[in-house]
């Protein structure tokens, strides 16, 4: 059993995928890289602090990753169009974006995806998956972080755990444009479905009768949507359906830019249950490239409740009430707006600590699988964690975002670990520093510009 | 007409006019501090649900009976968003509010608060407060800030510390005022609309929600309400002073006939009328009319006020005895008629009109679906695409109850409605140019969240035939990002949006506001827009008409009326208006029309569709084309008939084949006017029934009531022979003791169409060579004499002239206006418009500009939130 959060319990079958890889042939590791975004970042002066700060929560995995401080993102701030936007969608590629919808170029998973498999993926395998639990939705590279060469994303969002799990392990034999047109109309029918729940709730502008009706209308389409929708391909050695998400998705998640409220409760079960599914992929073998979102970039929630870790009480989250205002400035995005180095910051510190909580919830279950070699997956893995770059420089907290932060695992020994690393690079030569490592001949950035290393990170 | 109408709008002024000298309708929240004691102060409007307020530190206030005194940083405050207001002020675009206070000095200011619905000291939708020594009311609309500046305030040194009643309103106009002690005081334009009132805003008294604008003084009363009080009303409500409560009974004399009203003369017409009416007089009792019920029958005196034991009524209905031949009256209806005797028999009405009660429907106000004619000509109207193959082919057809099939509480919805709508709206995209239709509303073709965020509202507004809230633009706007996410661009994120639109309820439902406090509340402005349209047109709304909803113009009857005669000069209300037609007299019954080929060998299908064409043509030339008043409808001497029909009819075939062709009809032979029309002619069957015409003419032109055939009643139609014409078996069943009550009341009505066989083709004699007659006497509705006539032709003129037959119209008419059955409560209102429709022509064109002008379309009956 791949056991979640709570009451979440997901039946993990037996797979071929998985007996081989604890056979008696030659033990042949995956390469995988995958891209881990969480919003809004670390203010430069907190991750000097190293593990007796926010960063507290990676120390349990410290041994396995490395991370990388003063890595500017310069470029990502030429545009100008938003901080939060074009910061994240420089996360992985390590360029500003090119328009509304589309990041400058490919992202790091992707050019190392193409690089290990030119010919296209194996059979039944997600050639890319891309997940994740967030509610700000006004640019896409605030919350997608996968792209193509050409900066196009380079696979449909699974927003809800239950759209991930389908993705994953319903429908394999069918086409890529069935499931995303049924993916869209899907949407459609999300979005009508909230039309008429809104008409049956307690806010109904309808009397008793009519609100009957409308009711009467919400079962039908359910009939409906159960009926059009059946997962009528489900692998049958695929696990469980999970269960049904409980916070807002689609445009409710994100109400015009004005925040919604959200207890830690609700926030950690769906992440959870998504890092739990997104990590059951991989440990089946379902994905090996793609990317997992964290709350996006420039998130807005207004968020409540005790946050314990490790048995101790860390803070008692409720943004709205301390920040004492209501819609977006009521979010704990202002938390970072308004950081200051000689102050205590307790609430974004409580924050991004439990932020790098749940990474580290996501890692640790990448950590609980010893492949043939001896190592984790995690181990085997490039996970490359970041976050939006804002303006690009760590080193002055006065700008706007200084929370640039990055951290890669090992990647089967390709990368030095277990320490913190100061480099003063840019990002875009570290990256291409990874990618060399990883084997792959593509490189990020404009195709003129002379490429500096960064041999320090390499094992 | 029955006095009985203007009881009832005697009655519903009544009701809605002010209680004990205060204004009460539109009264959202009261706070009259009655109690003397406890941290919750009580909402007393009697609105539901309430909105109580809690003090939230006591130690600042002091509690009397009838008065709050705050004398530290108090802030007494709703526990939740003042739902109930913010709904109902968005949705009237008017407000009021009141207060009866003291200050205690004229320096606090801020302003300080003395009434907020507002968030902290930026973000309000209104606050009364205090500034010095002048009131100051800010008002959150389209056009000010959030913070609801400008601001409008009383004149310089108008405030003292003293005792004074300040009353605010702001109208649908934009013209608000501040009156004082029943003066006006101050007043300015406060442009814009109130549809921006932050929906999570609580309401306050006493001090700002963030605590930081506190005010001192002494509350008496606080209200507010969902409209702008008149002059009058605020006079009034300053002259009932501080200590009137806002929830004061009904004089006693009007529980008495309301009591009369909504239960005793319903259950006199069910259960009594069918055999003690004016015309039928049983016993010689008529317990139809206030005199003759207590006049009494030959057996004595039924009623005897304040004494049931020695009411006949009573002693006949308590044991059972009466109603006769039909099942008892429940013990719950007794209890009701032994009360109202023992409590003085109180009898409001002159006369009781069973047909006022007859067809209530089920309880409730029911949300309109779209039919499918609506939904076509929607599509049509919004999208300019023509859907009526597909949506004919893939929508279950709607169903008839209480003769139409646009009555809503049957519009109901199955699983097939769902998937046709899902299909249509993907053809209905499918056949749009998607970029050139987003281009209406924004040249700009970002998918980013400012750009495609505006695209939805403009879009949206005109698809949904409003303007959308923030919620709905969230909810359209998750699909663009799913798209964006997927790799779509922004033609595709568009028409997804679209499809979402189609198949949202705002496009496939006439929603409105039902929400209020039981009484009748203006509609709002896209709300008349819609009404409007779909009555006379039967599609949504144009441009023209949003633009003035837009504006709030058509809350002015006259700017109402101007667009209604405008909508009514277009061909969409031509086409409307055959629905009506085809809906009242059943057309759609032609299509399965199968008569006995034995019996009529030399029948031609194609004479059914003949037959409906005939109908409706003659209804276009009569109420289009001639302009004549609907009564005409039933004696005009013109027909359309193609060859065929002519030939059926006996008349000279004119015109080509299949072609219709006016034929002048001779006013002294029998044919003429609808009812010797094949279409309503064959709604006898093969046998030409007298019952069923008869009852067609009695439910459908005249209003009349009948009751089903007791239980184990022979009903079996008798068949004409040598000897017995249908004539003579109808006659049989009038004089039978047992039958003849019911059917002396509808079947005198066919005797006239005796002559026009089941497919209405004229004969003297039938099938077995007897005689056919036509003359015959009739009694209309609450008559108490029979009228005689000779002919078909004299019928028809009798009907024509009937105003009993002109009533039944504009109640048929209104019916399939509002689609819903009309009841007591309507009564009222169908007077008026029948009165308005007739001054002015009787026409259709008439009638419908009487019943959009009226009430019943300017008002919406709300329905009191559950407790």
């Amino acid at each position: 059993m791949l056991r979640g959060l709570g009451a979440t319990a997901i039946g993990l079958p037996f797979l071929e995928e998985m007996a081989l890889a604890a056979g008696s042939r030659a033990p042949v590791i995956p390469v995988r890289a995958f891209n881990l975004f969480f919003g809004l970042g670390i203010p430069a002066p907190l991750q000097r602090e190293e593990f007796e700060g926010v960063l507290e929560p990676l120390q349990p995995l410290s041994g396995k990753l490395l991370i990388m401080r003063g890595i500017d993102q310069v470029r990502c701030d030429e545009g100008g169009m938003n901080a939060h936007f074009d910061g994240a969608s420089g996360a992985f590629t390590a360029t500003p974006p090119n328009g509304e919808a589309r990041a400058g170029g490919a992202s790091i998973d992707q050019v190392i995806r193409q690089a290990t498999h030119p010919g296209g993926m194996p059979p039944g395998m997600v050639p890319t998956l891309v997940g994740g639990t967030f509610f700000r939705r006004s640019r896409i590279s605030r919350y997608v972080h996968s792209y193509n060469e050409d900066g196009t994303v380079a696979a449909a969002m699974q927003e809800k755990p239950r759209d991930l799990f389908d993705r994953v392990f319903g429908k394999l034999d069918h086409g890529g444009e069935d499931l995303r047109r049924e993916r869209l109309k899907r949407s459609v029918l999300d979005s009508v479905v909230d039309q008429y729940r809104h008409l049956t709730g307690p806010n109904s502008p309808l009397g008793t009768a009519s609100k009957a009706r409308v009711a009467e209308h919400l079962d039908r389409i359910r009939e409906f949507e159960q009926r059009a929708f059946a997962m009528k391909h489900r692998d049958e050695n695929g696990p469980g359906m999970p269960p049904r998400s409980q916070v807002p998705h689609g445009g409710p998640a994100d109400p015009g830019g004005q925040g919604i409220d959200l207890t830690l409760e609700e926030l950690t079960t769906e992440w959870r249950l998504m890092a739990d599914l997104y990590a059951l992929a991989i440990q089946m073998d379902r994905a090996r490239f793609g990317s997992l979102t964290f709350l996006a970039a420039g998130e807005r929630i207004r968020l409540t409740g005790d946050y314990r870790y490790n048995g101790r009480r860390v803070f008692a989250f409720d943004d709205a009430r301390q920040r004492n205002a209501t819609g977006e400035k009521g979010c704990s995005h202002e938390w970072w707006h308004a950081f200051n180095e000689g102050r205590k910051n307790e609430q974004l510190r409580a924050h991004a600590h439990m932020k790098m909580r749940e990474l580290a919830y996501f890692l640790g279950r990448l950590d609980e699988t010893t492949e043939a070699n001896g190592r984790s997956i995690l181990e085997n893995s490039l996970l490359t964690i970041s976050t939006e770059s804002g303006d690009g420089r760590h080193n002055d907290s006065k700008r706007e975002l200084s929370g640039v932060f990055h951290a890669v695992t090992g990647a089967n020994g390709r990368f030095k670990t277990g320490r913190f690393m100061d480099l003063e690079a840019e990002g875009l030569d570290v990256y291409n520093t990874m990618l060399a490592a990883m084997g792959a001949r593509g490189r990020l950035g404009p195709a003129n510009r002379e490429h500096r290393p960064v041999d320090a990170i390499r094992a | 007409m029955f006095r009985l109408l203007l009881f009832f709008a005697l009655l519903l002024a009544a009701s809605t006019a002010s209680r004990a000298g205060r204004a009460h309708r539109g009264l959202l929240v009261l706070y009259d501090f009655s109690s003397p004691q406890g941290t919750v102060v009580k909402d007393r409007a009697g609105t539901r649900p309430p909105l109580d307020l809690r003090i939230a530190n006591p130690g600042a206030v002091r509690r009397t009976a009838g008065t709050l005194q705050l004398h530290g940083n108090a802030v007494i405050r709703s526990d939740r968003p003042a739902a109930k207001v913010i709904a109902a002020v968005r949705r009237s675009g008017e407000l009021t509010v009141e207060a009866w206070i003291q200050p205690a000095n004229t320096t606090l200011d801020g302003p300080a608060r003395i009434v907020t619905l507002s968030a902290n000291s930026a973000e309000r939708n209104f606050t009364l407060g205090q500034d010095g020594h002048k009131f100051d009311v800010r008002l959150r609309t389209t056009r000010t800030s959030t913070n609801g500046i400008p601001s409008l305030a009383s004149p310089p040194r108008s405030l003292k510390a003293q005792l004074v009643h300040v009353i605010y309103t702001r109208g649908r106009d934009g013209m608000a005022r501040l009156y004082l002690d029943g003066s006006p005081q101050s007043e300015r334009k406060v442009a814009g609309d109130l549809r921006n009132w932050d929906a999570s805003l609580r309401l306050a008294i006493g001090n700002e929600l963030t605590g930081d604008r506190p005010w001192k003084g002494t509350c008496h009363l606080v209200a507010i309400y969902g409209r702008a009080l008149t002059l009058q009303e605020v006079r009034g409500n300053h002259r009932a002073g501080p200590r009137a409560s806002g929830a004061a009974a009904a004089s006693p004399g009007d529980a008495g006939a309301r009591f009369f009203e909504t239960k005793i003369a319903p259950l006199l017409a069910r259960n009594c009328l069918e055999c003690h009416d004016a015309a039928t007089r049983k016993g010689d009792l008529d317990l139809s009319r206030r005199d003759r019920a207590l006049a009494g029958g030959k057996n004595g005196k039924a009623l005897v006020p304040g004494d049931p034991d020695a009411s006949l009524l009573w002693e006949e209905v308590s044991h059972d005895d009466m109603p006769k031949d039909r099942d008892p009256l429940k013990p719950e209806e007794k209890a009701l008629l032994q009360k109202w005797i023992t409590d003085g028999a109180r009898w409001s009405l002159e006369a009781i009109d069973p047909a006022i009660y007859a067809h209530a429907g089920p309880a409730g106000t029911w949300v309109q679906r779209l039919t499918v004619a609506e939904y076509i000509a929607t599509v049509q109207q919004t999208m300019g695409v023509d859907i009526s193959a597909e949506a004919r082919r893939l929508l279950p057809p709607d169903l008839r109850a209480d003769g139409f099939s646009n009555t809503a509480y049957n519009l109901n919805v199955d699983l097939k409605h769902v998937e046709a709508y899902a299909r249509l709206a993907a053809a209905i995209v499918d056949r749009l140019d998607v970029p050139r239709f987003a281009g209406r509303f924004s040249k700009n073709r970002k998918l980013t969240q400012k750009e495609i965020r505006a695209l939805i509202a403009g879009m949206g507004r005109w698809i949904l035939r409003g303007p959308l809230e923030a919620r709905e633009i969230d909810s359209y706007h998750g699909i663009t990002t799913t798209v964006a996410s997927g790799g779509g661009g922004f033609e595709e994120a568009v028409r997804y949006v679209i499809e979402a639109m189609l198949q949202s309820p705002r496009f496939l439902y006439r929603l409105e506001h039902q929400q209020g406090d039981g009484e009748m509340w203006p509609a709002g402005d896209y709300e008349l827009a819609s009404r409007l349209s779909y009555i006379i047109w039967g599609c949504s709304p144009d441009e023209t008409l949003m633009k003035a909803a837009a504006e709030g113009l058509l809350t002015d009857p006259e700017r109402l009326e101007h667009e209604a005669k405008r909508l009514l000069a277009a061909p969409r209300a031509v086409e409307r208006s055959l629905q009506f037609v085809h809906e009242w007299l059943d057309l759609g019954r032609l299509d399965n029309l199968r008569p006995d080929r034995t019996r009529f060998p030399r029948w031609d299908p194609a004479l059914a569709a003949d037959m409906q064409r005939e109908t409706r043509a003659f209804f276009e030339e009569i109420v289009w084309k001639q302009k004549r008043p609907l009564s005409e409808l039933l004696n005009a001497p013109v027909t359309f008939a193609t060859p065929r029909l002519a030939a059926h009819y006996g008349l000279a075939p004119r015109g080509a084949p299949g072609e219709l062709a006016r034929h002048d009809l001779d006013p002294r032979g029998g044919r003429g006017g609808l009812l010797t029309q094949g279409s309503v002619l064959t709604i006898g069957g093969d046998d030409a029934s007298m019952v069923t015409r008869g009852l067609f003419v009695m439910h459908d032109l005249l209003r009349g009531v009948v009751k089903d055939p007791p239980p184990g009643v022979d009903t079996t139609p008798i068949p004409s022979s040598p000897g017995v014409t249908q004539r003579f078996a109808a006659e049989r069943r009038i004089n039978d003791k047992a039958c003849g009550g019911c059917h002396a009341r509808f079947e005198p009505l066919a005797f006239a169409l005796e002559k026009y066989d089941g497919l209405g083709a004229f004969r003297h004699k039938d099938e077995f060579g007897n005689a056919l007659r036509e003359d015959g006497e009739i009694f209309l509705p609450g008559a108490e004499r029979a009228v005689a006539y000779g002919s078909a032709r004299e019928l028809a003129d009798f009907l024509a002239a009937s105003d009993r037959v002109k009533s039944s119209l504009t109640w048929k008419l209104t019916q399939f206006a509002l689609g819903r059955p009309l009841g007591a409560a309507d009564a009222p209102h169908l007077e008026a418009i029948h009165r308005e429709a007739q001054k002015n022509g009787g026409t259709y064109q008439a009638t419908l500009t009487a019943i959009v002008l009226s009430d019943l379309v300017r008002l919406t009956r709300t329905e009191p939130a559950p407790p």
